[in-house]
């Protein structure tokens, strides 16, 4: 296994990947990854504490139509994950941090499913307040993004650092 | 032109802008006059925006000027740590005014709590500031030094230097600022998205401005957030942050600023109800606030690379 990994890691492509100087490889990648990062948690951060009672005005039943940007920040990033866990797979793939990162991914992105049943799909939506049940999936969602954005985070402290270029 | 020019221009804001301010907002007080008390506020916080530029632009002017025969490098201590001390109640100031920009339109006026709190941080930041201005000139103005600054010791620790030594002793600091900044970094952002798509068109049809409007203090929140912890950064490792990428970031927040006090103070964005298209110019100011944000976030990611982090 660690052979297979040890070869995409040593492509030509990963290679360019970490040792570029090009800002379109490593530096504008990890970009590209941050700025997803603030699409796919800043609308659910938005659409969370809508539902926690911030903003009574807004319509939750349109705040559905932000869900698109969501989606694009979310894929954006698995994109560009896939490309920097290749780049560095031996490291990442042993490094504990990284599978805490994924859990709390996977765990948040089934929350953004069951949110959507809950919420958006019920009838009375703005007719009634949220009910409890919502409330609980938005604090949930809340705890979830950002045990995500603090494991990977602390991907660049814990375990051996990716060796790239500045 | 060098960084020190900069830096003596920009300076001119957290002083004499704020003078204005004052005035204006002490006369819109006592002729219980809303236009005025808005112009006021506006004033504060555009200053203390502007204060952020200020602030982080001494730190070029300080190298730019080291080894200068006739600076007191001690004096450009006490300077730097009477400005930290300043710069912090500037920007108390800006966010309290800020609150009450967002009042003045959410409730019609602006709660008495919040006008208090204005009034106080303004009185004590303005004391702050002039100290700080003072000693600042002194810097090169050796006929108005003090007779004591040739007694100051320059190897002192500065409030900037204790904070920096702090962090170095504390590793779990660093990572933790700047956890946090990507979480101020993800609210504002999904404020930024969600209002500027709004005027943009995205769910025009359930959603006015005026009920978007309600969603800005969260944005406000993030930027605060962000604002704190990236000043922990700057003050702990200024070197990180020297050089024209990092000045660049700071003039867009001032637009960034700029751009939102569109929203708050002017009329178009508030003709804006369910299924009403937004008028030209508000989508491109909308536009440019999305723009602005990656812009801010592009040139703080490109330090290491572009800029001199390391």
């Amino acid at each position: 296994m660690i052979n297979v990994l040890q070869t995409i890691q040593d492509s030509d492509f990963c290679q360019w990947v970490r040792g570029s100087e090009s800002l379109f490889a490593f530096a504008g990648i990890l970009l590209v990854h941050t700025i997803g990062m603030g699409f796919v948690v800043g609308v659910n951060a938005t659409i969370n504490l809508r539902i926690l009672g911030f903003a009574p005005a807004v319509r939750l039943s349109a705040l559905e139509k932000f869900f698109p940007v969501l989606w694009l920040g979310f894929w954006l990033n698995a994109a560009t994950g896939v490309i920097l866990l290749a780049a560095d797979a031996v490291n990442k793939l042993s490094n504990p941090d990284f599978y805490v990162k994924m859990v709390f991914i996977a765990l948040a992105v089934v929350n953004v499913k069951m949110l959507r049943s809950t919420v958006f799909r019920d009838p009375l939506i703005d007719k009634v307040p949220p009910s409890g049940k919502a409330k609980v999936l938005a604090v949930t969602s809340l705890i979830l993004w950002l045990g995500a954005i603090t494991a990977g985070r602390l991907l660049a402290y814990v375990g051996s650092p990716t060796p790239v270029l500045k | 032109m060098n960084a020190a020019h900069i830096h003596l221009l920009l300076n001119h804001f957290p002083t004499i802008g704020f003078c204005i301010g004052i005035i204006v907002f002490i006369v819109a007080i006592a002729r219980k006059s809303d236009d005025l008390l808005e112009a006021g506020l506006v004033i504060f916080f555009l200053t203390a925006a502007l204060t952020i530029a200020t602030y982080v632009s001494g730190n070029d002017a300080q190298a730019a000027l080291t080894d200068t025969p006739g600076v007191s490098a001690a004096l450009v201590k006490v300077h730097e740590s009477a400005a930290l001390v300043a710069f912090a109640f500037m920007q108390a100031t800006g966010f309290f005014s800020w609150i009450g920009l967002w009042m003045l339109r959410r409730i019609s006026r602006v709660a008495s709590w919040n006008l208090a709190v204005i009034t106080i941080l303004a009185i004590v930041t303005f004391g702050l500031m002039a100290r700080a201005a003072n000693i600042g000139g002194e810097i090169r103005h050796a006929e108005i030094q003090d007779a004591q600054a040739n007694s100051l010791d320059p190897d002192a620790p500065t409030l900037a230097r204790s904070w920096g030594k702090y962090v170095e002793d504390h590793t779990w600091v660093w990572p933790t600022c700047e956890t946090l900044h990507f979480v101020g970094l993800s609210m504002l952002f999904g404020i930024v998205l969600t209002l500027d798509l709004r005027m943009l068109g995205v769910g025009r049809n359930a959603l006015s401005f005026e009920a978007m409007y309600q969603l800005l203090p969260l944005g406000m929140l993030g930027f605060t957030l962000n604002l704190i912890t990236g000043i922990m950064f700057f003050v702990a490792m200024p070197k990180q942050y020297t050089g024209f990428l990092f000045f660049l970031k700071m003039m867009l927040v001032v637009f960034g600023a700029v751009n939102v006090l569109y929203f708050m103070v002017c009329k178009a964005p508030w003709t804006v109800n369910d299924g009403v298209d937004a008028p030209v110019f508000t989508k491109l100011v909308a536009a440019s606030a999305i723009i602005i944000w990656i812009a801010v976030l592009f040139c703080g990611h490109m330090l290491p690379w572009l800029g001199n982090s390391f």
